[in-house]
């Protein structure tokens, strides 16, 4: 057998000072690459086709049955929020901005998961619902719901397509593979899983991704870490390479727009990211929020998120890590993806194949590779299956085929899969059209997450809000959103207003966008209140809080409630801050 | 269709202690389905077998990475062998 590997490209340009050359692939997969990539894609249609048996039901289909376990259903809903998208993008973010983006993973993540587990999991579970619309129909009837569903199903298949983009570029970058084909394989691949299986199957599979992601992400930082000198090593050589910026500290450079690279407030990052636009994505994204649907009972439910919680806060350590290592360890610069066309670098968005190709050799590389592949694969999966259960409950049958026997819906399911699999591609395609897809998602989390959080949030905690006020709060702050991206689109210089200084980037604009859209959406909603007529108390029962009886866990030894372990995950997270402040 | 809560489908008052007893479910559907750790074990287990004999044969042959003299594809794929043995002997389907 020959192992031997050509000189990867990548390699020979981490010994060339200047800048590196792109348009040619980093390395080639030798046969225990493709080995271990091969079994992969046979496991991932081998799980779909085993689980097709156990499918029989709408339940089975979009809800897995409601018998998952705390620790299944936990993986799997931080599984489906670690797309290729995740690990790419905000590597390259961590580049671009430093440790500055670890932000999204905790104060971005933590508190809003913990909120979930504890305060919203149980109205969303004791309703019984079988999605986010599907709870806002009962809470405010059916317009909110068609509202809400429409724009979920619109933004799930946009988010779709960026994932599929994300990992088009890999394959690109890494293997030289033809961009389409990449689309195309993957895709359909997703296709036949989820179609058979339902959320089973992506379940399952999310479960599987979320140890391949760890286990093969794992290494970069390891090896990284050593290469550097550990992480004071790292802080060294990162300040040496740019000695006019803090890129190694969270919060001490957030007094000012102008004194950080993110160009952002705290009070941006704390109101508009760690309130809104994190709260209102692991709270009402029903991409994330359905594997939790899926847990056995009420205690699981509440635990899943609690149990993502202290996984999501150990992510940057293989996202964010990585590329603080491409700071500090390349010997050449990275650039943003426009430069990078004209120019022929390479851009902030290969700097985790970069990592990848400069510690892998054959099997590593494959199953580095099978890593970001899984990611892919998890994220697509999420908003597929999320799509189809969207698109089926929330739509269909509403609103095109009332009172059809399950075994329809069932059929109806598999069919939106496959649809939504295609609508995918399409978007991909347009897509590739942006210069940066990490901005392009904010902009989308804050037009249609935020006011939906409003929503929710209200409708769940304050029995007087209507159902009028909750239809017209989520439409203004939709709108007002919209108003808003759409503005600084034509515009650049209103982005001053937004955010609220001449100093600000992008990324503050976001963040702003999202606090303004919530506001009016709760302001609107409080109006609206004020003037309609509330839902007798009694048809609130099981959404609202003072209307639903909440199970004691006073009977459950300490460690086994999760009120504990929110607790712990909480302090940990309080003490990463410090670490890093 | 209206969706109906579940306190809201039965009688009054005993959906509502329903919904409230529903802490953890006592009896699970029982499909006998393979659990999903089986299956992360395979698969860990045929990756890091793989990476292992890349990493034995990268004594003679070693590859033209950063670090390679550390050895990484060994003991990785050690690591992954000795995880994936684990999960797949603990959650092996029983015939019974």
């Amino acid at each position: 057998m020959n192992l031997s590997l050509s000189i990867p490209a990548a390699l020979l340009w981490f010994a060339a000072p200047g800048t590196a050359p792109a348009g040619q692939r980093l390395i080639a997969l030798r046969w225990p690459d493709l080995l271990i990539v091969g079994f992969y894609f046979a496991m991932v249609l081998g799980i779909g086709i085993y689980l097709k048996r156990y499918t029989k039901s709408g339940e089975d289909f979009f809800l897995a049955g409601r018998e998952m376990t705390a620790w299944v259903a936990g993986l799997s809903f931080l599984s489906a929020n670690l797309g290729a998208l995740e690990l790419m993008g905000w590597a390259a973010s961590a580049y671009q901005y430093g440790i500055l983006a670890a932000h999204w993973y905790w104060v971005g993540a933590i508190p809003a998961m913990l909120f979930l587990g504890i305060v919203m999991m149980p109205f969303y579970y004791i309703s019984k619902t079988h999605s986010v619309p599907g709870y806002l129909q009962l809470r405010y009837g059916e317009s909110t719901r068609a509202l809400s569903a429409i724009s979920f199903a619109f933004m799930t298949v946009l988010m779709s397509g960026i994932n599929m983009y994300a990992m088009a570029l890999v394959m690109k970058v890494v293997l030289g593979w033809n961009i389409h084909f990449s689309i195309w394989v993957s895709s359909i691949t997703v296709a036949i899983y989820v179609a058979m299986g339902g959320l089973f199957s992506a379940i399952f599979n999310e479960v599987l991704q979320f140890f391949l992601i760890w286990l093969g992400a794992l290494l970069i930082p390891i090896l990284g870490l050593v290469e550097a000198g550990g992480w004071s090593g790292l802080v060294q050589r990162i300040h040496q390479n740019l000695p006019q910026g803090d890129y190694t500290h969270l919060w001490r450079t957030m007094g000012h727009f102008g004194d950080n690279p993110m160009g952002i407030h705290w009070t941006g990052i704390v109101m508009g990211l760690g309130w809104v636009i994190s709260f209102g994505y692991w709270t009402t994204d029903f991409l994330v929020v359905q594997r939790v649907f899926a847990a056995k009972d009420i205690r699981a439910a509440k635990m899943a998120p609690i149990i993502g919680s202290f996984f999501k806060m150990a992510v940057p350590f293989i996202v964010i890590l990585p590329g603080l290592l491409g700071l500090g360890l390349l010997n050449y610069t990275l650039v943003p993806e426009k430069v990078a066309a004209v120019t022929g670098q390479h851009s902030y968005n290969e700097v985790l194949p970069l990592m990848l190709a400069r510690y892998c050799g054959p099997g590593l590389l494959g199953l580095g590779i099978t890593a970001l592949i899984a990611g892919f694969m998890s994220g697509m999966a999420g908003n597929v299956s999320a799509f189809a259960t969207v698109w089926t409950y929330d739509l269909y049958r509403p609103f095109v085929r009332k009172g059809a026997a399950d075994s329809h819906y069932l059929k109806m399911g598999r069919w939106c899969t496959i649809l939504g699999v295609m609508i995918s591609i399409g978007t991909a395609y347009v897509v590739m059209q942006f210069g940066s897809i990490m901005d392009y998602v904010q902009a989308l989390f804050s037009i249609f997450i935020a006011p939906l959080f409003g929503t929710v949030l209200l409708g769940m905690l304050w029995k007087r809000v209507t159902p009028a006020a909750g239809f017209w709060g989520l439409l203004s702050g939709s709108v007002s959103s919209i108003a808003m991206f759409l503005l600084v689109k034509f515009d650049h210089s209103m982005l001053a207003y937004i955010a609220l200084s001449s100093q600000a980037k992008d990324m503050a604009e976001n963040m702003y966008r999202a606090l303004w859209s919530w506001l009016i959406c709760v302001i609107v909603t409080l109006v609206v209140t004020a003037f309609t007529k509330p839902k007798p108390v009694e048809e609130l029962a099981g959404l609202v809080y003072g209307c639903t009886e909440l199970p004691s866990e006073g009977h459950l030894p300490l460690w086994r409630r999760p009120i504990f372990w929110a607790g712990v995950s909480l302090a940990l997270f309080l003490v990463l801050q410090w670490i890093f402040w | 269709m209206e969706e109906k809560p579940q306190s809201a489908r039965s009688n009054g008052g005993e959906g509502r202690r329903r919904g409230a007893a529903g802490l953890e479910n006592s009896k699970p559907r029982d499909r006998h389905m393979i659990p999903v750790w089986f299956f992360v074990g395979v698969i860990l287990l045929f990756s890091g077998l793989v990476i292992l004999a890349t990493g034995i044969y990268e004594f003679s042959s070693p590859p033209p990475t950063v670090l390679a003299s550390l050895h990484p594809a060994l003991w990785w794929g050690a690591l992954l062998t000795l995880i994936g043995g684990i999960y797949v002997y603990v959650y092996l389907p029983k015939k019974s």
